[in-house]
């Protein structure tokens, strides 16, 4: 900066837009907060008017931190007699904090399973549409390629598409296929939604990266094929990776496909987690320890991405 | 105006995209308005036309 | 251009190692690469889309598999088009839409300006502002709906808080009145991050130069903001409009699991209608022609989205 900018703000106008920002910030960060506060608590405190925020006290508006929200989480328990439970020793710290409530752990619950497909078809379908893409992107942006723009705009505009109006006809053709409820079917479909992501993002990508060394490579006798994944894969690498996390952050939030075209054996964590039933209604702390292990994953992937995000919520158009 | 008219004479993309766009514009408005119901009936072909208007204009020249 | 500068390439070399360059043309080449997605895509997309097209002219209902189907022409659009319920379910979408736009528009503008002043710090604050658009909207939907709970929630404890009401007083979820109004703040929260980013690359995209001029030509700053600031930031405020306006046509999982369309009707949008019309009451036939007509409402849309997009690319 040059000693005198007209760009250049002053001081206090610095100070006071930097104070505004702030207090968004915050305010925008308190719900998140929240729900990771209410995943330590037990369910009385959870449900307790005025709410408690203050960790470990004892004071009116203070709670005592427990993983029984975590315990109920992955467990499932069920309620016994005081001789059984005179009878057997509770066996571990988990068993100990559901003997409370005069109940035993009998085994593990569903979330782990959700969880686990959540990855499962996360991973797949990011590693689909990444590849596939790859090589689109790739094609689009070094080749003539005839009706290109419109192809392009097809790709585009599938990603577009209300999921609930392509969802009818997906049901009934993976009724015939005998791909409801499984894992493949769900890799397909989300791939299908992330590869116009995965085209567009990586042809801005690999639009950046100069023709000059390909050509080269091209003269000292590399064939197309041989110059395309040892020149310009290695080139795209940051590209190729900020892509995959943005279709991964993708399948893994997804609900409506996975809502309305699987049940049980492919189900993923989003549709299960509001369905978490304690006693007497909903299990707010166990469903706030999902929401808030669900949602860690994204928040750390999306300080890793902040460089690339805005490149990736407008399919490449904004590089900046 | 008149570059608009004497573009849309001569099959320029520019104008004709332009006024897809508009009649795109309006069958939306059509369908979400709430004042009559004969305009949410018709907001259809509206839309409709409009893109299918702006699909084949879009390979109009420049 | 750069299969032109290899036809120069190979034809200035001679002619094994020519032979070498070429080895599968490009042109097989660019179709064994782009092949793969065409084809995904027609398989999960196209070909479903023209059955749905096919459906809409029948009264299919996919419950009922041995049921004989009858084609019945335009009728199914007919009724939707004229259903007094849809067109209100319609409104409601319009109220989701407008609201969110203009409050996701008033806030993300505001505070990319503020960001734009480059204060110390910028890039971490903007970071954690970024996160809500970043998470599962059902899962948003489903947490905020402790958040919304009259009694024990900490929204309705905020509210009384600073207002002096009874916290119980009000129920955001629950009262016709409040409810159109609660997924509107949801979005908002959510989305308005995203507008702030495209308004951000938009501010950060003029160059100081034309400032600068206008300095020396002595035009306020007020007068800046409006002959320069705005009109820059448009196309970029174009895009981000329309990419939420559509997004939000379609929404489902953030209202689905907030208020699943009650109380009553008032939060139905269209997708949430057409999920019940076409997984609940299994009217499959009527339900894929509602699900054309959204499809050509945001089809049509999408186009004007993309004719936004490579404008501002040209930037």
């Amino acid at each position: 900066m040059s000693s005198f900018s007209v760009n250049e703000p002053s001081n206090r106008t610095k100070w006071f837009a930097g104070s505004l920002v702030i207090l968004y910030a915050i305010i925008t960060m308190i719900p998140l907060v929240w729900i990771a506060l209410t995943g330590f608590k037990s369910p009385a405190d959870a449900i307790s008017y005025p709410p408690k925020y203050i960790i470990g006290s004892d004071s009116e508006a203070g709670f005592q931190p427990t993983l029984e929200g975590y315990v109920n989480l992955f467990t499932t328990r069920t309620r016994q007699t005081q001789e059984f439970l005179d009878a057997n020793p509770p066996e571990n710290w988990a068993d100990e904090i559901v003997r409370k409530y005069d109940m035993v752990i009998v085994g593990p619950s569903k979330f782990g399973e959700r969880f686990l497909n959540s990855v499962i078809i996360g991973f797949g379908s990011t590693f689909l549409s990444v590849f596939l893409g790859t090589l689109a992107a790739y094609a689009f942006s070094r080749f003539k390629i005839p009706l290109a723009d419109d192809l392009l705009f097809f790709i585009l505009s599938t990603r577009m598409m209300p999921p609930i109006a392509v969802a009818i006809p997906i049901f009934l053709m993976f009724r015939n296929l005998g791909l409801s409820d499984t894992h493949l079917g769900m890799i397909l479909l989300y791939t299908a939604v992330n590869i116009s992501l995965a085209v567009w993002l990586l042809k801005s990508f690999i639009d950046g990266i100069p023709t000059e060394y390909e050509e080269a490579a091209l003269i000292d006798g590399y064939t197309r094929f041989q110059a395309f994944y040892k020149v310009v894969l290695p080139q795209a690498a940051t590209g190729i990776a900020s892509t995959a996390i943005f279709c991964l952050i993708f399948a893994w939030n997804e609900y409506a496909f996975a809502v309305l075209l699987t049940t049980a054996n492919a189900q993923t964590a989003p549709p299960f987690i509001p369905t978490i039933i304690g006693i007497g209604g909903l299990d707010w702390p166990a469903i706030a320890a999902g929401v808030t292990l669900f949602l860690l994953p994204v928040m750390i992937f999306t300080i890793l991405l902040r460089k690339h995000l805005l490149r990736g919520i407008t399919f490449g158009a904004v590089r900046k | 105006m008149m570059s608009f008219i004497n573009g849309l004479m001569r099959l320029r993309r520019g104008p004709w995209e332009m006024l897809a766009t508009i009649i795109i514009a309006i069958g939306v408005f059509m369908l979400m308005q709430p004042f009559v119901i004969w305009a949410f009936t018709y907001s259809f072909i509206v839309t409709l036309t409009g893109t299918v208007m702006f699909i084949i204009v879009s390979h109009f020249p420049e | 251009m750069s299969d032109r500068t290899i036809d120069r390439v190979a034809s200035a070399t001679p002619p094994p190692v020519a032979r070498k360059i070429r080895g599968l043309s490009d042109r097989a080449i660019a179709w064994i690469f782009v092949a793969p997605t065409i084809f995904l895509l027609l398989a999960i997309n196209i070909f479903p889309l023209i059955w749905t097209i096919r459906l809409s002219f029948t009264n299919y209902k996919a419950n009922r598999i041995g049921r004989e189907v009858k084609e019945i022409g335009f009728r199914n659009y007919e009724r939707i088009l004229t259903d007094s319920d849809i067109w209100l379910n319609m409104q409601a979408t319009a109220h989701f839409l407008i609201w969110t736009i203009f409050f996701q528009v008033l806030i993300g503008f505001t505070l990319a300006w503020l960001i734009n002043k480059k204060f110390k710090g910028n890039d971490l604050w903007t970071t954690i502002i970024v996160l809500p658009m970043m998470l599962s909207p059902a899962v948003v939907g489903n947490f905020w709906k402790f958040l919304y709970q009259p009694q024990i929630g900490l929204f309705n404890y905020i509210i009384a808080f600073f207002t002096g009401k009874e916290p119980s007083s009000f129920e955001m979820l629950g009262q016709v009145n409040l409810a159109p109004w609660s997924i509107v703040i949801v979005d908002t929260w959510m989305w308005t991050p995203f507008v702030m980013l495209i308004c951000l690359a938009g501010l950060r995209s003029i160059p100081d130069y034309i400032y600068e001029a206008a300095e020396i030509d002595r035009a306020s700053k007020l007068r800046q903001f409006f002959t320069i600031t705005i009109p820059m930031v448009l196309p970029f405020l174009m895009l981000a409009v329309l990419f939420r306006g559509i997004e939000n046509f379609k929404m489902f999982d953030l209202v689905v699991q907030l208020t699943g369309g009650g109380p009553g009707s008032t939060t139905e949008l269209t997708s949430i209608n057409l999920k019940r019309e076409a997984f609940e009451k299994w009217r499959t036939g009527y339900a894929s022609a509602y699900a054309i007509i959204l499809f050509v409402t945001v089809f049509g849309l999408a186009s004007i989205y993309v004719k936004a997009l490579n404008k501002v690319k040209e930037r």
